[in-house]
């Protein structure tokens, strides 16, 4: 059993906080480039996700986990369909939570 | 020996359209043990709380009944190093973002073996299993594998592991209950109204009578002001104490009873308080 690579739950705002260190957000696509995917995070932010570009077909929201390089970009590691029927409050609501009172439970 | 029907539901609770793919009745019961502890229900966990709770070696959360190894838990995460190369059992970690566990399945029938192909490495999956301790290592053995097909459910889970831990906390001093009614009506819509706490300031027992702004209001006032709900970390008695220049004795016994009300609770340690905020 080994906690030594968590990975914070973390939506647009958040990220900030966790420069340097592993990541995971759901973001919406709203557009991708060579190499990089421009994602709408949980709490309406724009997110740039850089690295392997995850494998169609896409769902419309996307799971990334992966480090996190700037306030508003990641650098992915693994990424999951979830699919179209998401909900992004929820999941938003959850990063407040997963950050704040119930950090412990998490990280 | 596994199978999940062993599992007496012991409320109507049936999981929303979360597990439309999955019976429900495989963790349903964690979401109304809060009133019977004894009751050795599957809990919703995350591989952290596993690991804390193991490496305390405490009761905490109500993930200790009848000792520490034989406890049903109930996981969301993603496959890794899944290895089916024995005949008999397949093991695999289960990455929940929070840390990672072994797990080991036994593959007796054709059920458990069909269950077992349909998880592959990268994989979010369901599992409900117990946790035992060998040679000081800690493994999940799993009974039960799903696929998560609507991914609702691992926000879902999450949040439902902050409320089992809340729920149980309530017992340990803490404003557990406060905290669940605000994380249920968040997911309302937004509507913030938290029912449960009563506004008396005139109940205070610390209002000495003589026509003076009693100790109660005066705290609140001072917790309630952008600068104090800004710190996330609460305010110290003893700043609270310099700026209404009252001394700390005399707000020790208000600050509890406000705790005790719901109207104020402690942050990072005993000492440090901050408004609730509605």
């Amino acid at each position: 059993m080994d906690t030594s690579s968590p990975s914070a739950f973390v939506n647009g705002a958040l990220l900030r906080r966790y420069i340097g260190q592993k990541v995971r957000t759901v973001i919406q696509v709203i557009g991708s480039d060579t190499g990089s995917v421009v994602g709408k995070s949980t709490d309406d932010l724009q997110i740039v996700v850089r690295g392997p570009s995850p494998t169609p077909p896409l769902t419309t929201y996307l799971e990334v986990i992966g480090i996190a390089e700037s306030d508003n970009s990641i650098r992915a590691e693994t990424w999951t369909n979830f699919g179209n029927t998401f909900d992004p409050q929820n999941y938003n609501e959850l990063c407040k939570l997963a950050n704040g009172e119930f950090k412990h439970l998490f990280i | 020996m596994f199978s999940s029907s062993q599992f007496e539901p012991n409320s109507a609770f049936s999981g929303g359209g979360f597990m439309s793919s999955q019976p429900s009745q495989a963790y349903e019961s964690s979401s109304s043990t809060a009133k019977n502890r004894e009751f050795q229900g599957l809990v919703p966990v995350t591989v952290k709380q596993i690991t804390e709770c193991f490496q305390s070696g405490s009761e905490k959360s109500g993930l200790v009944i009848n000792g520490i190894s034989l406890t049903n838990v109930s996981l969301v995460g993603l496959v890794c190093d899944k290895d089916g190369s024995k005949v008999t059992e397949v093991r695999f970690t289960l990455d929940d973002g929070t840390g990672r566990i072994d797990c080991k399945r036994w593959v007796n029938e054709s059920f458990d073996a069909r269950e077992m192909e349909s998880v592959r490495d990268g994989t979010y999956v369901r599992l409900n299993g117990h946790l035992k301790t060998f040679q000081g290592k800690t493994q999940l053995l799993v009974f039960s594998v799903r696929p998560i097909r609507d991914f609702n459910e691992v926000t879902f889970h999450y949040i439902e592991c902050i409320h089992f831990y809340s729920q149980n906390s309530e017992s340990q001093g803490q404003q557990a209950g406060d905290v669940t009614q605000s994380v249920n009506t968040t997911f309302q819509g937004g509507s913030n109204t938290n029912q449960a706490a009563p506004l008396n300031p005139v109940m205070s027992s610390q209002n000495d009578g003589n026509g003076r702004k009693n100790l109660d209001d005066m705290i609140l006032d001072y917790l309630k002001q952008p600068a104090c709900t800004a710190r996330q970390q609460g305010i110290h008695i003893d700043e609270i104490a310099q700026q209404l220049k009252i001394p700390k004795n005399k707000l020790e016994g208000v600050i509890q009873s406000l705790e005790g009300d719901g109207l104020i609770y402690s942050t990072i340690d005993e000492y440090h308080f901050k408004h609730v905020e509605l």
